[in-house]
């Protein structure tokens, strides 16, 4: 009886291990920090740090946009949640978008981190309600990130200059 | 005294073993990146797959692994299942292991994939013993950790290790060349010589057959046999053979 005891508990014991090895290299984290925020996404009780989201929110609205971006990082140091990914990515085009011209660099991250929360959102579709922003869902703030990362003979049209940033 | 005999044997067994191989499985493949320090996970190069095959085959061929024992129709499911997992992480240990000591990538990588592929190669066909296969084991991976993570790593350190100025001194004039060498933190040479220390005590834990085969006595019969020498083992065999042919020729005159 004890030695199907230690039989069956040694079986369980190896897949869940060699589970967890598996585990490990297919998520690749970097810290132990970083394992332990997936461990916690697995476990599916992983939550965003509220008052961190908050500082960075009041940041992004003195439009202090890397400041806003490291704390928002912070919060979400799994990258998991939708919403704030959202946030992340408008940082990124508020600091990229030019009147003459926008930053290609911060708008082809900002286009990944985008495309992140609408993979990360339920129905891929995310809508953020926030006064203060022009861009409400995932898909225009997409379309306006691809705007400004392609080349056209558009950009080269005067009228331009006039247009507002979202 | 039996009960904990059994017990403790099948602690080993089922729970002891899969854990050193695993681990052994976890550990081999981390290295910790020199600028960052963050831990990087190296999964096991195919290269390494197919040393691990050699090496278990190895096993078999040494008596080091009696795989019929292992896994037999006479045991229980629960029982084959269970050592079907400790031999699965047996050869992933043991491709881990290598991955432990091979250079990530270049020229070197290639070079001491060759040299242990003509090792193991070579050790199919000479006669071996599963106590002294696991002491070639041992020097073999202790060479290339010492190769690896003591002269290539100061070889080849950014901020130029003991070995770099020593062969600058030796060698003024001649260049190292430019052959690509990843450099990592220190702490991987630890990792790497806890993760190749777990898997030659494994190793040394794992018996051909799973079974409690012997009593104690004979235990210690073989014990003193496999610390003689070549030529007195010899001796004892012919000893015993010649005790079994008289042992046998008077059941053979009563038959006649």
């Amino acid at each position: 009886m004890q030695l199907k005891l230690i039989q069956s508990g040694g079986i369980v014991w190896t897949i869940v291990y060699a589970a967890f090895v598996v585990w490990i290299y297919a998520t690749e984290p970097r810290t132990l920090r970083e394992m332990a925020t997936n461990t916690q996404v697995v476990a599916g009780t992983y939550q965003v740090d509220q008052e961190k989201f908050k500082n960075a929110l009041e940041m992004f609205h003195r439009e202090q946009f890397r400041a806003a971006r490291d704390e928002w990082g912070r919060a979400d140091p799994g990258a998991q949640d939708p919403r704030t990914q959202f946030y992340i990515a408008y940082t990124f085009y508020r600091e990229g978008w030019g009147r003459l011209y926008d930053d290609d660099v911060l708008f082809k991250q900002g286009l990944e981190t985008v495309n992140r929360a609408i993979s990360l959102a339920p129905n891929q579709t995310l809508t953020v309600d926030d006064p203060d922003l022009q861009l409400h869902t995932a898909a225009e703030l997409k379309a306006e990130l691809e705007q400004g990362a392609e080349r056209s003979w558009g950009d080269l049209n005067p009228v331009e200059v006039f247009r507002k940033r979202k | 005294m039996t009960d904990y005999i059994s017990r403790n044997r099948a602690l080993v067994r089922f729970i002891v073993l899969p854990t050193i191989f695993l681990s052994v499985a976890l550990l081999g493949g981390v290295r910790v990146s020199a600028e960052a320090r963050g831990l990087i996970f190296l999964a096991p190069p195919l290269i390494t797959l197919l040393l691990a095959a050699l090496l278990v085959a190895l096993f078999v061929r040494a008596g080091a692994l009696n795989l019929r024992a292992w896994i037999t129709s006479d045991q229980p499911t629960l029982t084959n299942i269970s050592h079907i997992l400790t031999l699965l992480s047996v050869f992933f240990a043991s491709a881990q292991a290598f991955n432990s000591v091979l250079p990530e990538r270049g020229l070197f990588h290639w070079l001491f994939s060759f040299f242990f592929l003509w090792t193991l190669w070579n050790n199919q066909f000479a006669s071996f013993d599963a106590r002294r296969l696991v002491r070639s084991l041992a020097v073999l991976f202790g060479t290339a950790f010492v190769l690896k993570h003591l002269l290539l790593a100061g070889l080849y350190a950014p901020e130029g290790g003991w070995l770099k100025r020593l062969a600058g001194a030796l060698l003024e004039g001649v260049s190292l060349g430019t052959i690509d060498v990843p450099a990592f933190a220190p702490a991987t040479g630890y990792i790497s010589f806890f993760a190749l220390a777990l898997y030659v005590a494994g190793l040394a834990l794992l018996t051909p057959t799973p079974h409690a085969l012997r009593d104690v006595d004979t235990q210690q019969l073989l014990e003193g046999y496999a610390k003689l020498s070549p030529q007195d083992r010899f001796t004892v065999r012919e000893a015993l053979t010649e005790r079994q042919i008289e042992l046998v020729k008077p059941e053979q005159d009563q038959g006649a």
